[in-house]
């Protein structure tokens, strides 16, 4: 139980830190992409395994170099700046990847073809120790970047090219993002299961950015908004028989819907304030002209 | 080119190294297309100048290569007497760069202080505070293209003359000694273009920067700048504003409905996209 909470506050990290960016750029689709490159690293590792070719490589470094190599990849796409070509490379290493792990099945062992497939189903419930504290490490790394480099990681998002041209080295902070993010993302999706990082991930951050007006002030509203969604869906899941990270999941969908909404009514009063304030001294300038003209019309 | 500075300053203009030299430069866009061919051309420094042409005549691929963002395919091109290829660390830790405001993401909820404060700390070493001094500096630009109103607005709902003065602002809050601006007069009113031209004119007169401005209309800035570099996939014309303002040179550049009207003592370029010719 205090594992499952310290995990979400774990997991809510990562989505402040890097679903904030990920969104920033463009890249909301990210977070799948990476967990399910992950898969197919977590095939070559078993495959590698227990074909005897490399006997010390743990899926999970597969599944962490296949993290890396799609950020990387998504970062060189990206070098121009460019959120599209960024989104087209992650689809692709995706397919990629999942392409692999479907080819690397047939020769694995069947007995172990489903480790493949709970790379995906974790469960916030069941983290052990060691998943604790690989999650506890990363996080904590991206934390620190996160800290100290936020300032690069918000120009890099906002305008690459001006960057590199004022003597930054806007590359270095490109792939450092990227890459420290995907291998978040990736033992995140190992501890939590892919259900709950793609919700926690994706939604609060693009319902902040819908309705927060400052870089901080979205990264604080995702913390709060994926942690507190998390902590219902465990409370959630004592009572009724759920999985919390579905409930946790729907929750946080619910926050996009929700400041869509918040937007919009936000919208709809600015303009009616607008409305409201505009008109009436029109009105009686309008008034006091028409007043001011009429004796002059009378006398012609 | 070899115009006497009649301003007494001689001795500095020949010891200070040309502000841009282009030597048989050729350019490639990424898609292989040439950008440029046969560049060769020489600005001294200090000047406010102008690279014009239309669209696609590469004066952006010109300013990204002397910033060392693109390699030539062949020749050199330096700046302030620094190589863009080898010494673009030497070139880029006294430029202020403003890209084209369509390469501004939007996406970031950025304040407009960020982005002038962004012109600033861009220049240190992370984690990049912004001092007292910073804050100073970025309010007085931001009162120079008359912003200052705007200290704590979402830059992405700014209008996209605004959002062209804040990016000035930017410019003029840093430090070094040259500004590049790309665009900075595209999805502007006759009314921001004016402010811009003339804020980018005293500062320059003001102090010891030189100025490069990309444009595509050189009507609103003729009064203001130096040299004006005609470009159109390769120098068409170079010299002072008004040697270059030339029929035939305008029609190279922009087609034969180009013509030269003087008004006021000013020569001005008239194309059909001007909408003036249409009444006669």
């Amino acid at each position: 139980m205090q594992r499952a909470l310290l995990g979400a506050v774990l997991v809510a990290i990562v989505a402040a830190a890097s679903g904030t960016f990920m969104v920033f750029r463009g890249l909301s689709f990210m977070a799948s992409g990476v967990a399910h490159a992950a898969l197919g690293g977590t095939a070559l590792g078993l495959f590698l395994q227990d074909t005897g070719l490399v006997p010390w490589f743990d899926p999970i470094l597969g599944a962490l170099l296949f993290s890396v190599l799609v950020a990387v990849f998504t970062g060189y796409a990206g070098e121009s700046g460019i959120a599209q070509k960024m989104e087209v490379a992650v689809g692709v290493s995706f397919a990629l990847s999942m392409s692999l792990a479907v080819f690397l099945m047939y020769y694995i062992p069947p007995y172990r073809v489903p480790q493949i497939w709970g790379y995906l189903i974790g469960d916030i419930l069941l983290l052990n120790d060691m998943d604790i504290i690989l999650l506890g490490a990363t996080t904590a790394l991206l934390a620190a970047i996160t800290l100290m480099f936020n300032k690069e990681f918000v120009y890099v998002s906002v305008d690459m090219e001006g960057s590199e041209a004022h003597g930054m080295n806007a590359k270095l902070y490109h792939y450092m993002l990227l890459i420290v993010s995907a291998l978040a993302i990736a033992l995140a999706t190992k501890a939590v299961g892919a259900i709950l990082v793609y919700a926690v991930l994706v939604a609060p951050a693009a319902a902040s950015n819908e309705i927060m007006k400052s870089v901080r002030g979205v990264i604080l509203a995702v913390f709060l908004i994926a942690v507190g969604s998390e902590f219902f869906g465990i409370a959630v899941s004592f009572v009724v028989h759920v999985s919390p990270s579905a409930v946790a999941g729907i929750l946080a969908g619910l926050s996009y819907l929700v400041a869509l909404q918040i937007k919009r009514i936000r919208e709809r009063v600015d303009v009616d304030l607008s409305l409201l304030a505009s008109p009436q001294p029109n009105a009686e300038t309008v008034l006091e002209e028409s007043v001011e003209h009429s004796p002059a019309h009378h006398s012609h | 080119m070899d115009v006497p500075s009649v301003r007494g300053n001689e001795v500095m203009v020949l010891r200070s190294p040309p502000l841009l030299s282009a030597e048989n430069l050729a350019v490639r866009y990424p898609n292989g297309e040439i950008a440029l061919r046969n560049v060769t051309f020489d600005i001294d420094a200090p000047s406010f100048m102008a690279i014009i042409g239309p669209n696609g005549s590469g004066k952006s691929t010109l300013v990204r290569t002397a910033l060392g963002l693109i390699k030539p395919t062949y020749g050199r091109l330096s700046v302030m007497g620094y190589d863009s290829v080898k010494e673009h660390g030497k070139i880029r830790k006294m430029v202020r760069y403003v890209p084209q405001s369509e390469h501004i993401g939007l996406t970031v909820p950025m304040k407009v202080k960020d982005i002038v404060l962004m012109g600033r700390l861009l220049k240190k070493m992370p984690p990049r505070f912004a001092t007292n001094r910073d804050r100073e500096r970025a309010h007085e630009a931001l009162k120079q293209v008359d912003m200052d109103g705007l200290w704590n607005r979402p830059f992405p709902e700014l209008s996209g003359g605004q959002r062209q003065r804040v990016l000035v602002a930017r410019a003029l809050a840093s430090e070094g000694s040259l500004l590049i601006l790309d665009e900075p007069l595209a999805g502007t009113d006759v009314a921001s273009q004016d402010l811009i031209v003339e804020v980018l004119g005293t500062y320059h007169r003001e102090n010891d920067v030189s100025i490069i401005m990309v444009t595509h209309d050189l009507n609103p800035i003729h009064r203001y700048v130096k040299d004006v570099l005609l470009l159109k996939n390769t120098v068409v014309g170079i010299g002072e504003p008004c040697s270059v303002m030339d029929s035939e040179l305008m029609k190279k550049v922009y087609g034969p409905t180009a013509y030269i009207v003087e008004y006021a003592g000013h020569k001005y370029c008239m194309t059909r996209d001007s909408g003036v010719d249409r009444h006669n």
